[in-house]
C-alpha cells in the first residue's frame, strides 16, 4: 500500500504570506553562505540536505485529505477536506491512463473542513464516475447535499454527473471495499462524534485517526485505540494541539495531543505514527518544533519497547506501507 | 512505580517513584486523589516530588489534570524537582504553563 496525504492541515485551510516564502529564501541564502551551484538540481540538492523541512518546505495548507493507493481497481480517500480539489485533478490524469473511474470515499465525519473540497472535486461532474462516500454519520448526505445549496454554493449537488452512493456502517462490523478490509471506531468530537478507520491487505495496516479527543476524563476508553491500532504498519493521528491546551484551552474541541498519539502507539505496537491536523494557526516552524518535541518524547518514554519511526505529514507526502 | 506520603506541616508531599505509564497511572491516579483529599482537609499545599520519577507518560499528566479539577481551587498542586526527562516532558506537553514547578520541595509553603 501507498498513502499520498492531498490535505494535512486541521480546521481550515491557509496559506503562508509573502513574507513568510520570502524569510524562507532568505534562510537558505544564509545557511549556504556565497557557496554557488551548477544548476538547480544541485541548489535542490544543497536545500533538501542541508536546511531544515521548515526553510526548504512547507507542511501545506490544505484540510484533511488523504490517499491509499492499494488496488488498482479503485481509488480509495479519507476525507474531502480542501485537499480534495488536487487529488481530484491527479485522479483525472491517472483516468486518461486507464484507471477506473470508481472512488472509494471514507469519512469521518461531516464537519465543513472534512467536506469543504467536494464541490471542487472535478470527477464529481463526470458522467460515468461513480463515488461511494463510506461514512459511521447517517446523515452524511445531508451535509453534502447542504453545502451545495444556492446560498452556500451555486452549484447544485442534484446537478453533479457521477453516481454518488452513501453508505452508512456501524463500528462494530467490519466490511470489504476496494480491495481492503475496514473497520470503524467511534471516536470523542465535538457533540457528534467522528469515526476512525482501519485498512488492511495483505498483513498491512494502516489506520486514519484524525479529529479524535483523548481527554483526562475517559482515559480508560483508550483501551479500544489500542486495541484498533494494534501492530499498524502506519497511524495517522489528529495531534493539533499540545496536552497542556487538550485538557485546558481547547478541552472538548474534540482534538488531540502528539504526546497522547505517541504513547497510544506505543501501547498498541504500532510501527509508524503520521503526525496530521495541523493547527491553522502554526507557521511551518511551529510545526516543525511540534514534531522536534514528538521524537523527543518517544525517545524519553520508549523504555523497552521497539523505536517507534514517527512522521509528520505535509501535503503531497508519500508513505510507503 | 512506588509511592510514599509525608505531611510536615508545612506541606504535603507525595513522593511517586519508578515510571507513571499505562502499567501505573489508575494507582497513581488514586494516591494522588486521596492526597489531594487530604490536603483540601489540612489546608496545605501538595508538592508532588518528581526526583524520583523515571517519567510519567500522557496518562500521568491527565491524572494530574483530573487532580487539580479534584482539588476545586482549594489547594495549589506544585511540581518539585522533576529530572532532566521530566523537566522535558513538562515542557513539551506545555504542562509546565499549567502547574508550578520549582526545583525543590522545601520551596513550596512554610
Amino acid at each position: 500500500m501507498r498513502v499520498r496525504f492531498w490535505g494535512t492541515r486541521g480546521s481550515l485551510p491557509v496559506a503562508p504570506h509573502a513574507d513568510a516564502v520570502l524569510a524562507k529564501v532568505a534562510r537558505a541564502l544564509m545557511i549556504a553562505r556565497g557557496r554557488s551551484f551548477a544548476d538547480q538540481d544541485e541548489a535542490t540538492a544543497f536545500a533538501r540536505e542541508e536546511t531544515e523541512f521548515a526553510t526548504h518546505a512547507t507542511y501545506g495548507g490544505a484540510t484533511a485529505c488523504m490517499e491509499i493507493e492499494a488496488d488498482e481497481e479503485a481509488f480509495v480517500v479519507c476525507d474531502m477536506g480542501s485537499g480534495m480539489r488536487e487529488f481530484g485533478v491527479n485522479a483525472l490524469r491517472r483516468c486518461a491512463e486507464g484507471h477506473p473511474r470508481l472512488y472509494h470515499v471514507f469519512l469521518s465525519h461531516p464537519n465543513f473542513d472534512h467536506v469543504m473540497g467536494f464541490p471542487f472535486f472535478r470527477p464529481a461532474y463526470e458522467t460515468g464516475a461513480r463515488i461511494v462516500i463510506h461514512s459511521g454519520h447517517p446523515d452524511a448526505e445531508a451535509a453534502l447535499r447542504r453545502q451545495q445549496e444556492a446560498i452556500c454554493f451555486p452549484v447544485p449537488f442534484e446537478t453533479l454527473r457521477a453516481k454518488i452512493e452513501f453508505v452508512t456502517h456501524p463500528p462494530d462490523q467490519p466490511f470489504e471495499a476496494a480491495g481492503l478490509t475496514v473497520s470503524l471506531i467511534r471516536q470523542a468530537h465535538a457533540t457528534r462524534g467522528s469515526y476512525g478507520y482501519r485498512f488492511e491487505r495483505d498483513g498491512k495496516a494502516v489506520v486514519y485517526s484524525t479529529d479524535a479527543e483523548h481527554g483526562a476524563e475517559d482515559m480508560d476508553a483508550e483501551g479500544a485505540f489500542e486495541t484498533f491500532f494494534a501492530g499498524a504498519d502506519l497511524v495517522i493521528c489528529d495531534t493539533m494541539y499540545s496536552l497542556g491546551d487538550a485538557v485546558s484551552l481547547k478541552q472538548d474541541t474534540g482534538h488531540a495531543s502528539n504526546v497522547v498519539a505517541v504513547d497510544l502507539c506505543h501501547a498498541a505496537g504500532a510501527k509508524r505514527l503520521a503526525l496530521f491536523h495541523h493547527e491553522p494557526n502554526g507557521s511551518d516552524e511551529d510545526i516543525q518544533r511540534m514534531f522536534y518535541e514528538t521524537l523527543r518524547y518517544e525517545e524519553l518514554v520508549r523504555g523497552e519497547r521497539p523505536p517507534l519511526e514517527v512522521l509528520c505529514a505535509y501535503d503531497g507526502l508519500e508513505v510507503e506501507v | 512505580m512506588d509511592w510514599r506520603l509525608s505531611n510536615d506541616g508545612a506541606r504535603l508531599v507525595a513522593q511517586p517513584a519508578g515510571r507513571v505509564d499505562e502499567e501505573s497511572w489508575k494507582d497513581f491516579s488514586a494516591r494522588l486523589t486521596a492526597a489531594v483529599h487530604e490536603a483540601v482537609e489540612a489546608k496545605l499545599p501538595l508538592v508532588i516530588d518528581l526526583s524520583g520519577l523515571e517519567y510519567m507518560t500522557s496518562k500521568g499528566l491527565r491524572v494530574l489534570t483530573m487532580a487539580k479539577s479534584e482539588a476545586k481551587g482549594a489547594i495549589v498542586i506544585h511540581l518539585a524537582a522533576p529530572n532532566a526527562a521530566m523537566k522535558r516532558i513538562l515542557a513539551i506537553s506545555r504542562y509546565n504553563m499549567l502547574f508550578p514547578v520549582v526545583d525543590r520541595v522545601d520551596q513550596v509553603g512554610g
